[in-house]
């Protein structure tokens, strides 16, 4: 078996389905990652410009508040009156910003002293240098940075000029405090870092971290102070910081918040690992999952299939015991059943093929080894198609020459038409004869014919079992010795005993009477009347002794088969008449009910007629009080059935099955006086089952009369035609008749009366016909085969009956061909003259 | 059924005249058996079966009783052993007639009780001769 792979298997289906899922997981993490990271820094750049923005606002509102402080400080006039007199007293306070939260206000000479101060005066020229005294004697200024010689601070200036140029009042605002004054009024709970720096000079002026050593140094780097918008930069130390940033309204000043790019990324990391672990616990979720459906599914389906495909043995059921899903159990178990069913049939064919061959072995055998002569042939070309081993021993031709024959080249010329027109329209099964075959030695042997349409290969052929005749009444003949030697040697003891019981029982009675009345009428003088009542019971009792010799000895004849029944074509219609003339008008009125145009039936007349004449005797006897008999018949089932109905005393039910047995009599005051033998009804049931019929009895029960019915086969249509009809009440000549006809080369059939004769005529080519008939005599048939037949057809008479002229001048008159008297050759000359007329005399080898 | 005559009344003081019941079911041997022993010494009353036998025996008391062994209604043996049976037909003595003809038969009758046994064919005068011995038995 080649296994073709139409697609992945259910492991590689789960094993794709496991990596995906974890590719996916994967990217989901990414994303989760990458997207709060995103967030997160936006956030804290947010939060950082607008922290900036509070911050900026801050200094802006101080350094504006100083200024107002400044100019109202060096309008009032006690500050001029200070700066132009020296050692004058006097005493100012600065007031701290939120931001700017130290420093210290003086009130400076054009040399640059100190004239007056919120803190100790410092002495001497100490801002002679700076920078912007000379401006702020005239006017406002702002600036940073500046180192304050008098607190080695660096700080921021604001100054404001004194009227008519005589000083400045000048507030100096350390920085250093301002960077962590920022963080602590705005930064919040991120704590950005603080940066205050110009752009213009690049200087830091503030810082929350570290002020000491940055404030007033320059940065390298100006990208920091003119960067636009929020930006991601490495802060003046290295750490790398989120920044906003926001420039302070009337100065070059700008102030930058950094958010420590770690921490305010920490929560997106977080977050990050927290959906990492959320995802891998479903991917684990989805990981047992799998598992367990490829072990209840996937696992049993593969050995399941491996059960099917014969690499595991077992059942399948086993192989998905316990861990199959339901629906695999259930396709395991129907699996199962249909793999029972499968090797049942198997089995069963093989069986029967096994048989088919043996069978078909042994009818060869038979064919080949049978004793008698076989063939087949094709019924189209008539050419042989096979023969066994007798055909070629009984024929003398070699099977080569059979097998380049036809079966006309074994007939005479003159039976071949016939013949043909016979294969024409035999029927399924025939079987006919005698019909002559020629050996190949150019002699004749009479054969019985059995043949069977069948199917032959290509062929419809027939197929023929060929019975030498002579041969096979030997074989019979021998066969029935042996068969009775057989029987007798068996059944001579028993039939010993029955016959001593039979002797003592049923014999015994009448002969008690004729010795017991002929000892008295010996013994003793009695008188005539006396003498006479003697005498006719000695009577009766002798002929009821001599009946029941008669039928014993009649039923052990056809008990043992010894009966020689001659069945032939016969009308039962004229049989019944015939027993209903015979039992006379005396008794119950009988009355015929039959049917129109019944057809022929295949019986020995005799001992029908025995049987309908016991029937109708019972019938009689039983009906002490008259009541009509009704003599029927009807086709039931393809057999004749004929009954015999009477009112008469019936049959007890007990009775009924015991009725046809030997010295069987129902008892019972009523029939005591009925006489008879015990012996007609066993003697009808046998000849009946002789002829393959059924006989019975129906009674409601005694007192309310009987009906007796036997059957009988129909007549076949093939056993209707022959060349010559044979009317013939004397079996025995009937037999010599025919037996002669065949010896002639004709067939022939025989009707035991004419009744059975009218029904054949139409078949036949000639007529041999006995006067002497029961029922229609021989001259009125006569007449009726001249009036169907016409003239044309050859009528031979033999008859026992001494002709007066007028009679044999009527027959001659009647177109007969000749009258034979019987005597010992009349069968022969009959037979020889019909020949002459209907064909070529056959010589018959001896 | 009975045929022949029947006196059920015995005459006063006279000696008794004696009963003989015939049952065969064979008509012929009825007349056979009757004609072979007719004499005005007995009365004789015929049965054409055992059923009607034992009826006529009970009524009448009969000194011997000629019976049939096959017979329809009870057979010979069965009324013979009812006879036997029956101490008020103590003195009744019974002849067997049979068609069975082998010993085990015979002995079967004589067992039951049977005073004599004839096959038939018999003689009827040796029938005679059993009849008259079996009336003058003590």
């Amino acid at each position: 078996m080649t296994l073709r792979r139409r697609g992945w298997s259910l492991r590689q289906y789960m094993a794709g389905f496991m990596g995906v899922l974890l590719v996916v997981a994967a990217l989901a993490e990414l994303a989760v990652h990458s997207l709060t990271e995103q967030d997160a820094r936006q956030a804290a750049q947010a939060d950082a410009t607008f922290a900036a923005r509070v911050a900026a606002n801050e200094i802006e509102n101080e350094l504006n508040a100083f200024r107002e402080t400044t100019d109202e400080q060096a309008a009032n006039p006690q500050a001029a009156v200070v700066a132009s007199t020296p050692n004058a007293s006097c005493g100012i306070t600065l007031a701290g910003g939120i931001a700017f939260s130290s420093g210290h206000l003086d009130i400076v000479t054009p040399d640059g002293s100190v004239v007056c101060s919120s803190r100790p005066r410092p002495i001497g020229p100490v801002y002679a240098r700076a920078a912007w005294l000379p401006i702020a004697l005239h006017s406002r200024v702002t600036t940073a940075p500046f180192l304050d010689p008098a607190t080695d601070q660096i700080s921021a200036v604001v100054a404001s000029p004194i009227a008519g140029g005589i000083g400045a009042l000048v507030t100096i605002l350390a920085l250093a405090p301002v960077g962590p004054n920022l963080a602590a009024i705005v930064g919040g709970a991120r704590q950005p870092e603080f940066l205050v720096a110009t752009t213009d000079t690049n200087t830091v002026l503030a810082r929350s971290l570290q002020p000491m050593r940055w404030v007033g140094t320059r940065l390298a780097d100006t990208s920091l102070t003119r960067s636009a918008g929020p930006f991601e930069r490495p802060d003046v130390d290295g750490t790398a910081r989120l920044y906003g940033r926001w420039g302070v309204g009337s100065t070059t000043w700008v102030v930058l918040a950094g958010a420590d790019r770690t921490a305010a990324l920490a929560s997106a990391d977080q977050f990050a690992s927290r959906s990492l672990a959320i995802i891998l616990a479903g991917v684990a979720v989805m990981l047992v999952t799998a598992f367990v459906v490829f072990r209840r599914i996937a696992e049993p389906v593969r050995r399941l299939s491996q059960v099917m495909r014969g690499a595991s043995s077992g059942a399948a059921v086993n192989a998905v015991a316990g861990t199959g899903a339901a629906e695999v159990a259930d396709l395991a178990e129907d699996f199962d059943k249909l793999m029972e069913s499968v090797k049942r049939e198997l089995a069963e064919r093989l069986t029967s093929e096994q048989k088919a061959m043996v069978s078909e072995r042994n009818y060869r055998m038979l064919f080949e080894s049978h004793p008698q002569p076989m063939w087949l042939y094709d019924i189209d070309t008539l050419a042989f198609l096979k023969v066994n081993d007798a055909a070629v021993d009984e024929y003398g031709y070699s099977r080569e020459e059979f097998l380049g024959m036809t079966i006309k080249d074994i007939r005479p010329p003159q039976d071949v038409p016939k013949f043909l027109e016979l294969i024409a329209n035999s029927p399924t099964f025939d079987r006919s004869g005698p019909w002559p075959h020629i050996l190949k030695d150019g002699s004749t042997i009479q054969v019985l014919i059995t043949s069977h349409a069948i199917r032959f290969g290509e062929h419809d052929a027939r197929f023929v079992l060929a019975e030498n005749l002579t041969e096979s009444r030997r074989l019979e003949l021998e066969l029935s010795q042996s068969k009775a030697r057989a029987e007798s040697n068996a059944e001579l003891g028993r039939a010993k005993d029955e016959m001593m019981s039979i002797v003592s029982h049923e014999m015994r009675t009448p002969l008690a009477s004729i010795v017991g009345f002929t000892e008295l009428l010996v013994t003793r003088d009695v008188t005539a009347r006396l003498r006479k009542q003697y005498l006719e019971v000695m009577l009766q009792e002798g002929l009821r002794l001599t009946a029941l010799i008669t039928d014993f000895l009649d039923l052990r004849i056809i008990e043992r088969g010894h009966q020689t029944m001659r069945f032939a074509p016969a009308d039962m219609g004229a049989l019944i008449k015939r027993s209903v003339d015979l039992a006379g008008e005396a008794g119950a009125p009988i009355e015929l009910r039959l049917p129109e145009n019944l057809p022929l039936v295949r019986v020995d007349s005799d001992s029908i007629f025995r049987v309908l004449t016991n029937l109708l005797s019972n019938s009689r006897k039983y009906s002490p009080d008259g009541g009509a008999i009704v003599v029927g018949a009807e086709v039931v089932d393809g057999m004749l059935e004929v009954s015999v109905q009477d009112h008469g005393l019936g049959v007890p039910a007990d009775a009924l099955t015991q009725i046809f047995e030997k010295f069987y009599r129902v008892e019972g005051a009523d029939r005591r006086s009925i006489k008879g033998t015990g012996l007609g009804l066993a003697i009808s049931k046998k000849i009946v089952e002789v002829h393959g019929g059924k006989i019975g009895v129906r009674s409601e029960g005694a007192g309310k009369g009987s009906l007796f019915y036997f059957t009988v086969p129909l007549a076949q249509a093939q056993a209707q035609i022959g060349d010559v009809l044979v009317v013939e009440d004397d079996a025995g000549f009937a037999q010599l008749l025919e037996a002669e006809l065949t010896g002639n080369g004709l067939s022939s059939i025989w009707a035991a009366d004419a009744e059975t004769a009218e029904h054949l005529m139409a078949n036949v080519r000639a007529v041999v016909l006995d006067l002497l008939l029961p029922g229609l005599s021989g001259e009125i048939f006569l007449e009726k085969v001249r009036k169907q037949r016409g003239p044309g057809i050859p009528v031979v008479i033999v008859t026992s009956k001494n002709l007066d002229s007028a009679a044999g001048l009527a027959l001659q008159k009647a177109g007969v061909m000749a009258v034979l008297l019987k005597g010992s050759d009349t069968a022969a000359t009959a037979a020889r003259v019909l020949a002459k007329t209907l064909g070529p005399v056959l010589v018959v080898a001896s | 059924m009975t045929s022949g005559w029947v006196n059920g009344h015995t005459p006063t003081g006279l000696p008794a005249v004696q009963t003989v019941v015939i049952a065969d079911d064979e008509p012929s041997m009825r007349l056979l058996v009757h004609a072979t022993i007719d004499s005005d010494d007995y009365i004789v009353v015929e049965a054409g079966d055992g059923t009607q036998a034992w009826a006529v025996i009970q009524k009448h008391k009969p000194s011997l009783v000629l019976l049939d062994v096959q017979m329809p209604g009870k057979s010979g043996l069965e009324v013979l052993r009812l006879v036997k049976a029956d101490p008020s037909l103590a003195a009744t003595k019974v002849i067997l007639l049979t068609a069975k003809a082998q010993e085990s038969d015979i002995e079967t009758g004589l067992i039951a009780g049977a005073d004599f046994y004839l096959t038939k064919p018999f003689s009827p005068l040796d029938l005679l001769t059993r009849v008259e011995e079996a009336l003058q038995l003590p």
